[in-house]
Protein backbone atom coordinates (compact mmCIF):
# COMPACT_ATOMS: atom_id res chain seq x y z
CA UNK A 1 0.00 0.00 0.00
CA UNK A 2 1.02 3.52 -0.88
CA UNK A 3 1.52 6.87 1.84
CA UNK A 4 -1.51 7.96 0.13
CA UNK A 5 -3.90 4.98 -0.24
CA UNK A 6 -6.62 5.89 2.01
CA UNK A 7 -7.16 2.84 4.21
CA UNK A 8 -9.83 0.17 4.13
CA UNK A 9 -12.58 -0.72 6.72
CA UNK A 10 -11.50 -4.37 6.74
CA UNK A 11 -7.53 -3.24 6.73
CA UNK A 12 -9.12 -0.72 9.75
CA UNK A 13 -10.56 -4.00 11.20
CA UNK A 14 -7.42 -6.56 10.85
CA UNK A 15 -5.03 -3.30 12.43
CA UNK A 16 -7.04 -3.11 15.43
CA UNK A 17 -7.03 -6.72 15.57
CA UNK A 18 -3.51 -7.23 15.28
CA UNK A 19 -3.78 -9.27 12.34
CA UNK A 20 -2.49 -6.92 9.62
CA UNK A 21 0.94 -7.21 7.90
CA UNK A 22 0.58 -3.52 7.09
CA UNK A 23 1.05 -2.34 10.25
CA UNK A 24 4.06 0.22 9.71
CA UNK A 25 1.96 1.55 6.05
CA UNK A 26 -1.38 1.66 7.87
CA UNK A 27 0.42 3.93 10.78
CA UNK A 28 2.39 6.21 8.40
CA UNK A 29 -1.08 6.55 6.40
CA UNK A 30 -3.30 7.79 9.57
CA UNK A 31 -0.69 10.28 10.89
CA UNK A 32 -1.05 12.35 7.45
CA UNK A 33 -5.16 11.54 7.08
CA UNK A 34 -7.20 12.80 9.81
CA UNK A 35 -10.13 10.91 7.73
CA UNK A 36 -9.05 7.39 8.35
CA UNK A 37 -7.68 8.57 11.67
CA UNK A 38 -11.42 9.17 12.76
CA UNK A 39 -12.23 6.30 10.81
CA UNK A 40 -9.76 4.54 13.16
CA UNK A 41 -10.74 6.33 16.25
CA UNK A 42 -14.60 5.75 15.48
CA UNK A 43 -13.62 2.08 15.52
CA UNK A 44 -11.65 1.79 18.44
CA UNK A 45 -14.78 3.71 20.46
CA UNK A 46 -16.82 0.53 19.37
CA UNK A 47 -14.58 -1.77 20.22
CA UNK A 48 -14.51 -0.08 23.56
CA UNK A 49 -18.07 -0.55 23.31
CA UNK A 50 -18.64 -3.98 22.97
CA UNK A 51 -16.26 -5.06 25.44
CA UNK A 52 -16.87 -2.80 28.74
CA UNK A 53 -20.19 -4.63 28.51
CA UNK A 54 -20.43 -5.63 32.32
CA UNK A 55 -20.79 -9.39 33.37
CA UNK A 56 -23.91 -10.63 35.05
CA UNK A 57 -23.75 -12.06 38.27
CA UNK A 58 -25.31 -15.34 38.55
CA UNK A 59 -28.37 -16.37 40.61
CA UNK A 60 -27.48 -19.70 41.78
CA UNK A 61 -24.55 -21.63 42.07
CA UNK A 62 -23.75 -24.28 39.34
CA UNK A 63 -20.80 -25.84 41.60
CA UNK A 64 -23.62 -27.79 43.98
CA UNK A 65 -25.08 -30.04 40.52
CA UNK A 66 -20.87 -31.08 40.42
CA UNK A 67 -20.06 -31.71 43.60
CA UNK A 68 -20.95 -35.11 45.25
CA UNK A 69 -22.56 -35.47 48.74
CA UNK A 70 -20.28 -36.16 51.03
CA UNK A 71 -18.92 -39.45 51.24
CA UNK A 72 -20.09 -42.00 53.26
CA UNK A 73 -18.90 -42.06 57.03
CA UNK A 74 -16.07 -45.29 57.58
CA UNK A 75 -17.22 -48.68 58.46
CA UNK A 76 -18.22 -49.17 61.85
CA UNK A 77 -15.54 -50.62 63.61
CA UNK A 78 -15.05 -54.45 63.67
CA UNK A 79 -15.88 -55.15 67.26
CA UNK A 80 -19.46 -53.23 67.12
CA UNK A 81 -20.25 -55.37 63.93
CA UNK A 82 -19.35 -58.63 65.44
CA UNK A 83 -21.40 -57.29 68.73
CA UNK A 84 -24.27 -56.14 66.93
CA UNK A 85 -24.33 -59.42 65.32
CA UNK A 86 -24.18 -61.16 68.18
CA UNK A 87 -26.81 -59.31 70.23
CA UNK A 88 -28.61 -59.70 67.19
CA UNK A 89 -28.50 -63.82 67.29
CA UNK A 90 -29.15 -63.44 70.98
CA UNK A 91 -31.74 -61.76 70.60
CA UNK A 92 -33.34 -64.54 68.18
CA UNK A 93 -32.90 -67.50 70.37
CA UNK A 94 -34.16 -65.85 73.18
CA UNK A 95 -37.07 -65.41 71.57
CA UNK A 96 -37.36 -69.36 70.45
CA UNK A 97 -36.82 -70.38 74.18
CA UNK A 98 -39.18 -67.15 74.99
CA UNK A 99 -41.84 -68.87 72.77
CA UNK A 100 -43.51 -71.46 75.41
CA UNK A 101 -44.04 -69.00 77.55
CA UNK A 102 -45.16 -66.12 75.28
CA UNK A 103 -47.67 -69.22 74.76
CA UNK A 104 -48.78 -69.46 78.11
CA UNK A 105 -49.26 -66.18 78.24
CA UNK A 106 -51.28 -65.39 75.33
CA UNK A 107 -54.59 -67.03 76.34
CA UNK A 108 -54.24 -64.05 79.57
CA UNK A 109 -54.51 -61.67 76.68
CA UNK A 110 -57.10 -63.44 75.03
CA UNK A 111 -55.46 -64.13 71.47
CA UNK A 112 -56.56 -67.85 71.76
CA UNK A 113 -56.07 -68.29 67.75
CA UNK A 114 -52.33 -67.76 67.66
CA UNK A 115 -51.86 -69.79 70.72
CA UNK A 116 -54.35 -72.54 69.32
CA UNK A 117 -52.09 -72.00 66.14
CA UNK A 118 -49.19 -72.67 67.81
CA UNK A 119 -50.64 -75.78 69.66
CA UNK A 120 -51.91 -77.34 66.70
CA UNK A 121 -48.31 -77.25 65.09
CA UNK A 122 -46.97 -78.87 68.21
CA UNK A 123 -49.02 -81.58 68.16
CA UNK A 124 -48.33 -82.38 64.77
CA UNK A 125 -44.76 -81.89 65.04
CA UNK A 126 -45.46 -85.30 68.23
CA UNK A 127 -47.32 -87.14 65.75
CA UNK A 128 -44.79 -86.95 63.08
CA UNK A 129 -42.31 -87.77 65.28
CA UNK A 130 -44.13 -90.30 66.55
CA UNK A 131 -44.88 -91.49 63.35
CA UNK A 132 -41.21 -91.60 62.56
CA UNK A 133 -40.35 -93.26 65.37
CA UNK A 134 -42.38 -96.19 64.55
CA UNK A 135 -40.41 -96.93 61.58
CA UNK A 136 -39.04 -100.21 60.67
CA UNK A 137 -36.76 -101.61 58.11
CA UNK A 138 -35.92 -104.92 57.79
CA UNK A 139 -32.02 -105.14 58.02
CA UNK A 140 -32.20 -102.05 60.11
CA UNK A 141 -32.84 -101.98 64.20
CA UNK A 142 -35.60 -99.49 65.15
CA UNK A 143 -34.99 -96.12 64.34
CA UNK A 144 -34.79 -93.85 67.54
CA UNK A 145 -35.02 -90.50 67.31
CA UNK A 146 -33.01 -88.33 69.92
CA UNK A 147 -35.43 -86.96 72.05
CA UNK A 148 -35.44 -83.46 72.90
CA UNK A 149 -33.93 -82.11 76.67
CA UNK A 150 -36.10 -81.77 79.35
CA UNK A 151 -36.51 -77.74 79.79
CA UNK A 152 -35.88 -77.14 83.49
CA UNK A 153 -39.06 -75.55 85.24
CA UNK A 154 -38.21 -72.19 85.95
CA UNK A 155 -40.47 -69.89 87.44
CA UNK A 156 -40.68 -66.27 85.27
CA UNK A 157 -43.23 -63.48 85.95
CA UNK A 158 -44.82 -62.06 83.10
CA UNK A 159 -43.11 -59.01 84.31
CA UNK A 160 -39.92 -60.35 84.37
CA UNK A 161 -40.69 -61.42 80.63
CA UNK A 162 -42.15 -58.44 79.42
CA UNK A 163 -38.82 -57.10 80.56
CA UNK A 164 -36.75 -58.86 78.96
CA UNK A 165 -38.45 -59.31 76.05
CA UNK A 166 -38.88 -55.49 75.75
CA UNK A 167 -34.89 -55.26 76.81
CA UNK A 168 -34.06 -57.41 73.87
CA UNK A 169 -36.25 -56.06 71.19
CA UNK A 170 -34.45 -52.17 72.28
CA UNK A 171 -30.85 -54.39 71.84
CA UNK A 172 -32.37 -55.54 68.61
CA UNK A 173 -33.39 -52.12 67.20
CA UNK A 174 -30.31 -50.31 68.39
CA UNK A 175 -28.42 -52.90 67.05
CA UNK A 176 -29.70 -53.08 63.03
CA UNK A 177 -29.66 -49.17 63.99
CA UNK A 178 -26.21 -49.05 64.00
CA UNK A 179 -25.52 -51.15 61.54
CA UNK A 180 -27.54 -49.77 59.39
CA UNK A 181 -26.33 -46.06 59.80
CA UNK A 182 -23.97 -45.98 56.53
CA UNK A 183 -26.91 -47.00 54.39
CA UNK A 184 -28.78 -44.14 55.66
CA UNK A 185 -27.24 -40.96 54.89
CA UNK B 1 -1.83 -22.78 52.05
CA UNK B 2 -1.94 -21.95 48.48
CA UNK B 3 -5.23 -22.69 45.88
CA UNK B 4 -4.72 -25.61 43.56
CA UNK B 5 -4.36 -24.65 40.23
CA UNK B 6 -7.24 -25.93 37.60
CA UNK B 7 -4.72 -28.40 36.46
CA UNK B 8 -4.48 -30.10 40.15
CA UNK B 9 -8.12 -29.54 39.88
CA UNK B 10 -8.51 -30.97 36.57
CA UNK B 11 -6.28 -34.15 37.57
CA UNK B 12 -7.94 -35.21 40.65
CA UNK B 13 -11.90 -34.80 39.03
CA UNK B 14 -10.43 -36.97 36.58
CA UNK B 15 -9.84 -39.64 39.43
CA UNK B 16 -13.35 -40.36 39.85
CA UNK B 17 -14.32 -41.20 43.33
CA UNK B 18 -12.95 -37.85 45.08
CA UNK B 19 -13.60 -36.00 41.75
CA UNK B 20 -16.57 -34.70 42.50
CA UNK B 21 -15.06 -32.05 44.83
CA UNK B 22 -12.57 -31.10 42.50
CA UNK B 23 -14.83 -30.67 39.60
CA UNK B 24 -16.98 -28.67 41.66
CA UNK B 25 -14.14 -26.02 42.32
CA UNK B 26 -13.60 -25.57 38.82
CA UNK B 27 -17.18 -24.71 38.44
CA UNK B 28 -17.10 -22.31 41.31
CA UNK B 29 -14.03 -20.56 39.19
CA UNK B 30 -15.21 -20.50 35.82
CA UNK B 31 -19.46 -20.53 36.28
CA UNK B 32 -19.92 -16.80 36.04
CA UNK B 33 -17.47 -16.28 32.46
CA UNK B 34 -19.22 -19.08 31.09
CA UNK B 35 -22.84 -18.41 31.82
CA UNK B 36 -21.89 -14.58 30.57
CA UNK B 37 -20.62 -15.80 27.02
CA UNK B 38 -23.97 -17.84 27.05
CA UNK B 39 -25.65 -14.53 28.28
CA UNK B 40 -24.40 -12.39 25.42
CA UNK B 41 -24.91 -15.34 22.56
CA UNK B 42 -28.36 -16.19 23.78
CA UNK B 43 -29.46 -12.70 25.90
CA UNK B 44 -32.05 -14.87 27.66
CA UNK B 45 -31.03 -15.17 31.23
CA UNK B 46 -33.00 -19.13 31.53
CA UNK B 47 -31.58 -20.48 27.96
CA UNK B 48 -28.24 -19.11 29.16
CA UNK B 49 -28.37 -20.95 32.71
CA UNK B 50 -28.98 -24.19 31.06
CA UNK B 51 -26.47 -23.83 28.40
CA UNK B 52 -24.26 -23.01 31.01
CA UNK B 53 -25.02 -25.89 32.89
CA UNK B 54 -24.76 -28.21 29.81
CA UNK B 55 -21.42 -26.70 29.18
CA UNK B 56 -19.86 -28.14 32.36
CA UNK B 57 -21.63 -31.51 32.05
CA UNK B 58 -20.02 -31.48 28.37
CA UNK B 59 -16.35 -29.95 30.33
CA UNK B 60 -16.86 -33.12 32.86
CA UNK B 61 -18.00 -36.03 30.28
CA UNK B 62 -14.64 -35.02 28.41
CA UNK B 63 -12.35 -34.09 31.03
CA UNK B 64 -10.14 -37.30 30.20
CA UNK B 65 -9.09 -36.26 26.71
CA UNK B 66 -9.24 -32.60 27.84
CA UNK B 67 -5.17 -31.82 27.22
CA UNK B 68 -3.64 -30.17 30.50
CA UNK B 69 -1.28 -28.01 28.97
CA UNK B 70 -3.84 -26.09 27.47
CA UNK B 71 -5.81 -23.58 30.20
CA UNK B 72 -9.07 -24.72 31.61
CA UNK B 73 -10.59 -21.07 31.43
CA UNK B 74 -10.18 -20.13 27.53
CA UNK B 75 -11.10 -23.62 26.76
CA UNK B 76 -14.21 -24.15 28.47
CA UNK B 77 -15.36 -20.48 27.53
CA UNK B 78 -14.83 -21.69 23.70
CA UNK B 79 -16.99 -24.76 24.38
CA UNK B 80 -19.92 -22.23 26.33
CA UNK B 81 -19.67 -20.32 23.27
CA UNK B 82 -19.92 -23.44 20.43
CA UNK B 83 -22.57 -24.88 22.43
CA UNK B 84 -25.04 -21.84 22.11
CA UNK B 85 -24.11 -21.49 18.44
CA UNK B 86 -24.96 -24.51 18.21
CA UNK B 87 -28.41 -24.00 20.34
CA UNK B 88 -29.05 -20.65 18.43
CA UNK B 89 -28.79 -22.34 14.96
CA UNK B 90 -31.25 -25.18 15.75
CA UNK B 91 -33.61 -22.67 17.27
CA UNK B 92 -33.39 -19.85 14.32
CA UNK B 93 -35.24 -17.49 16.41
CA UNK B 94 -34.55 -14.73 18.78
CA UNK B 95 -35.43 -14.87 22.29
CA UNK B 96 -36.61 -11.23 23.64
CA UNK B 97 -34.30 -9.70 25.55
CA UNK B 98 -33.85 -9.91 29.22
CA UNK B 99 -34.12 -7.11 31.75
CA UNK B 100 -30.45 -7.40 33.43
CA UNK B 101 -28.84 -5.01 35.77
CA UNK B 102 -25.95 -3.91 34.17
CA UNK B 103 -25.01 -1.04 36.18
CA UNK B 104 -22.21 -1.41 38.49
CA UNK B 105 -24.00 -0.43 42.51
CA UNK B 106 -21.06 1.38 43.72
CA UNK B 107 -21.67 4.09 40.81
CA UNK B 108 -23.81 7.13 40.98
CA UNK B 109 -27.89 6.56 40.44
CA UNK B 110 -27.68 8.71 37.22
CA UNK B 111 -23.82 6.89 36.41
CA UNK B 112 -25.98 3.60 36.88
CA UNK B 113 -29.04 4.48 34.71
CA UNK B 114 -26.60 5.66 31.77
CA UNK B 115 -24.00 2.58 31.94
CA UNK B 116 -27.45 0.28 31.99
CA UNK B 117 -29.15 1.78 29.32
CA UNK B 118 -25.75 1.75 26.67
CA UNK B 119 -25.52 -1.88 28.17
CA UNK B 120 -28.63 -2.56 27.19
CA UNK B 121 -28.43 -1.25 23.75
CA UNK B 122 -25.19 -3.11 23.43
CA UNK B 123 -26.79 -6.37 24.04
CA UNK B 124 -29.92 -5.44 22.06
CA UNK B 125 -27.69 -4.77 18.82
CA UNK B 126 -25.66 -7.93 20.04
CA UNK B 127 -28.82 -9.89 19.77
CA UNK B 128 -29.69 -8.64 16.39
CA UNK B 129 -26.95 -10.21 15.12
CA UNK B 130 -27.32 -13.61 12.96
CA UNK B 131 -25.93 -16.39 14.90
CA UNK B 132 -22.37 -17.16 13.57
CA UNK B 133 -21.78 -13.42 13.79
CA UNK B 134 -22.37 -13.22 17.35
CA UNK B 135 -20.24 -16.17 17.81
CA UNK B 136 -17.21 -14.49 15.97
CA UNK B 137 -17.60 -11.52 18.00
CA UNK B 138 -17.83 -13.70 21.39
CA UNK B 139 -14.73 -15.28 20.57
CA UNK B 140 -13.18 -12.09 18.83
CA UNK B 141 -13.57 -9.40 21.38
CA UNK B 142 -14.41 -11.87 24.65
CA UNK B 143 -12.13 -14.32 24.15
CA UNK B 144 -9.42 -12.73 22.53
CA UNK B 145 -8.56 -15.39 20.08
CA UNK B 146 -7.37 -14.77 16.75
CA UNK B 147 -8.27 -15.40 13.58
CA UNK B 148 -6.99 -18.30 12.86
CA UNK B 149 -8.16 -19.85 16.22
CA UNK B 150 -11.72 -18.53 15.10
CA UNK B 151 -11.50 -20.22 12.41
CA UNK B 152 -10.49 -23.59 13.58
CA UNK B 153 -13.05 -23.45 16.39
CA UNK B 154 -16.21 -22.27 14.12
CA UNK B 155 -14.23 -24.95 11.56
CA UNK B 156 -15.24 -21.96 8.72
CA UNK B 157 -12.49 -20.38 6.07
CA UNK B 158 -10.26 -17.64 7.56
CA UNK B 159 -12.21 -15.03 4.76
CA UNK B 160 -15.46 -15.74 6.67
CA UNK B 161 -14.50 -14.86 10.00
CA UNK B 162 -12.64 -11.96 8.54
CA UNK B 163 -15.92 -10.94 6.69
CA UNK B 164 -18.62 -12.03 9.43
CA UNK B 165 -16.43 -9.75 12.03
CA UNK B 166 -16.43 -6.92 9.99
CA UNK B 167 -20.23 -7.26 9.03
CA UNK B 168 -21.12 -7.71 12.83
CA UNK B 169 -19.06 -4.65 13.57
CA UNK B 170 -20.39 -2.55 10.65
CA UNK B 171 -24.06 -3.51 12.01
CA UNK B 172 -23.72 -2.92 15.70
CA UNK B 173 -21.48 0.50 15.00
CA UNK B 174 -25.26 1.22 13.27
CA UNK B 175 -27.37 0.11 15.80
CA UNK B 176 -25.94 1.93 18.12
CA UNK B 177 -24.91 5.03 16.68
CA UNK B 178 -28.52 4.83 15.28
CA UNK B 179 -29.67 4.97 19.30
CA UNK B 180 -27.50 7.72 20.52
Amino acid sequence: MHLTDHVTDDQLNEYLDNESAERTQIESHLVICDGCAARLTALKTLFAEIESLPEIELTHNFAARFTPTPSLPPQLPRWLTLTATLQAALALVTVILAAPFIANLLPAIEIPSLTDIFLQMQSQWTAWLNALSTLRFDSWQAFQLPTLPQIPALEFSSLFIALTLAGVSMLWLVGNGLLLRNQMK
Amino acid sequence: MTAPTDRDLIIRARRGATGGDAFGELVTRYQTGVFNVCYRMLHERGAAEDLAQETFMRAYDRLHTFDLEREFGPWIRRVAANLCLNHLEAQKATAPLDEERDADESQKPEKQVEVKERSAQVRNALASLPPQYRAVVELRHYQEMSYDEIAAELNIPLSDVKSHLFRARKILAEQLHASD
